[in-house]
């Protein structure tokens, strides 16, 4: 009973040892779906999710906070599929979009760039030079994305609680060692914990309907009261008003919706 | 028959776990308790030699670079004669860094976790939360310039293990079964290239040392008892450096052959 996220670099096998792990453990397996959703639900093209996710944001689109959006659309949709628990999610972020569910077991999957080499000229039919190229630039993409929006390197070990190495390894040992973790005490889930993705879904959820107009607030929720935070004082309008009740008429799961202005979020707060 | 390097952001995680892992598996262990015997036997100061696997060369703390490459080098000889012994659980040598290219060798690095790690340090040393966040950042932030300075490499990039495991949620007992389970796994069996490569390494790093005594500059690499040293001198200094070369790297055990490639030294030249 608990959440698996399996972070990788492209063409490093992490699709296959997901589609394992979830075989094994008879849990869900969810990936683009996430994208598909928040796109029916946000009325957002699909590939401009793809994008914020993927790329990292340009000069003029850190002013436009549309990747902000975006991601909040599918931290929402993702946060969602992952209430019921017993899920393997192998898109991308994972690690990060989940970040503060503690029965979440975050895992990275690492290929060695030779074999992702050979499996690129073997897909595109490229020379090993080309294949080489487009592996950099992806890993490079993903790094800018990772420190633009959270400040951090999708290098770094300690995102995450396992990180495996296919190249000695293989996709049925990484499998193995993610199934026994899982198994541990501290991923279960318990009445606490799933309380705890309950209420970040609806944190995910009012963030995601006010990011818009609002990019820099910060949403938390317990138990269903929710709070949200504003830095400047001035900017409880009529307009967030209006929206405000919107949310609490169409959002299942809120019993208490408050307004902190001038009040930085706190560190949890999505 | 394998060689597991265990490294991590905390010393004492690093040796705990390795002690356990060397315990459920039988195997020898190589800490940095050679450093002392490291000392005595290239006649060094065991406090610099400390010194030098921690901090990187500086004017003010009196340990050149030269001085520092050296002491380095004499530890990766040592580590790599107790490694052609197979069966063995390393840490501490920063053998994850100079290791490379053997099969048979499995690097696992092992975080602290960033709560659970900092909250036992805070209780054991009485100090808050955040004094003790800033003094592992810096910490971090020192092994990182180190490993970077000594091997051209990040000791914090994942991609240079065979796994990773966070202590943040996973037991230490949970990780020592892991790493157990996998040093199983037949790719980390020993075989004739791989215990082959290793010696080519052992061989390099002897030959490295003695030279790097009198010199600096210096990349050696060795097969099978034939030795590649490639150096750098000026056109005057070019033929006494080879034939120097040549003689102290053919009074190494194990070396049959020497050859020397020299690059123009172009800033000993021009001044």
């Amino acid at each position: 009973m608990s959440i698996i996220t399996i972070s990788r670099g492209s063409y490093s096998m992490g699709k296959a040892v997901a589609m394992q792990v979830a075989q094994r453990l008879n849990y869900r397996l969810i990936s683009r779906e996430v994208l598909l959703d928040a796109s029916s639900h946000f009325h957002v093209p699909e590939i401009k999710l793809i994008k914020a996710i993927h790329d990292a944001p340009g000069i003029l689109e850190r002013y436009r906070h549309n990747k902000q959006s975006y991601v909040a659309y599918i931290r929402s949709v993702l946060v969602e599929r992952v209430v019921d628990d017993n899920v393997v999610y192998h898109g991308l972020a994972g690690h990060l979009l989940l970040k503060g569910i503690p029965q979440v077991l975050k895992v990275r999957i690492n290929a060695d760039l030779e074999r992702r080499v050979a499996v690129v000229m073997e897909r595109d039919k490229i020379s090993a030079s080309d294949a080489r190229i487009l592996i950099q630039e992806d890993d490079k993409q993903r790094r800018k994305w990772t420190r633009s929006l959270y400040g951090q390197d999708p290098w770094d070990t300690s995102l995450y609680d396992l990180s495996i190495c296919i190249h000695k390894l293989s996709i049925e040992n990484a499998v193995d060692y993610i199934c026994q973790a899982a198994d541990t005490r501290r991923f279960q889930s318990t009445e606490k914990n799933i309380q705890k993705v309950k209420d970040m879904s609806v944190a995910c959820r009012v963030k995601a309907d006010l990011v818009d107009e609002f990019p820099n607030i910060g949403v938390t929720c317990e138990y269903g009261n929710v709070l949200i935070y504003m830095k400047g004082k001035d900017q409880v309008t009529g307009k967030l008003t209006k929206k405000l009740n919107l949310i609490r008429e169409n959002t299942s799961g809120i019993y208490h919706l408050e307004t902190h202005a001038g009040v930085e979020p706190p560190p949890d707060a999505v | 028959m394998s060689i597991i390097i265990i490294s991590s952001d905390a010393m004492e995680i690093e040796e705990t776990i390795a002690e356990k892992v060397a315990e459920a598996m039988g195997y020898s262990r190589l800490g940095h308790q050679i450093l002392a015997d490291v000392a005595a036997k290239y006649q060094i100061d065991p406090v610099k030699l400390n010194e030098a696997m921690e901090t990187t060369p500086s004017l003010f703390k009196n340990l050149s670079a030269r001085q520092w490459r050296h002491y380095l080098a004499c530890v990766e000889a040592e580590v790599y004669d107790y490694l052609l012994a197979d069966n063995i659980v390393c840490w501490g040598l920063a053998a994850h860094l100079y290791v490379t290219g053997i099969s048979h060798v499995m690097k696992v690095r092992v975080l602290s976790g960033n709560s659970r790690g900092t909250m036992e340090i805070a209780e054991q040393k009485g100090i808050s939360l955040q004094v003790v966040e800033k003094l592992r950042a810096g910490e971090l932030q020192q092994r990182k310039k180190w490993s970077l300075a000594a091997y051209n490499y990040d000791e914090t990039d994942l991609s240079r293990y065979d796994l990773v495991i966070n202590l943040d949620q996973i037991d230490p007992e949970e990780a020592v079964k892991t790493i157990t389970g996998a040093i199983e796994y037949r790719k980390f069996q020993v075989m004739t290239y791989s215990m082959k490569c290793l010696s080519n390494l052992a061989l390099s790093a002897r030959v490295n040392v003695t030279l790097l005594k009198s010199m600096a500059d210096i990349n050696v690499q060795a097969r099978d008892g034939s030795v590649v040293v490639s150096t750098k001198a000026s056109a005057r200094q070019k033929r006494k450096k080879i034939a120097t070369i040549k003689e102290l790297a053919g009074n190494v055990d194990g070396v049959s052959y020497v050859e020397v490639h020299v690059k123009k030294n172009i800033l000993e030249e021009t001044a």
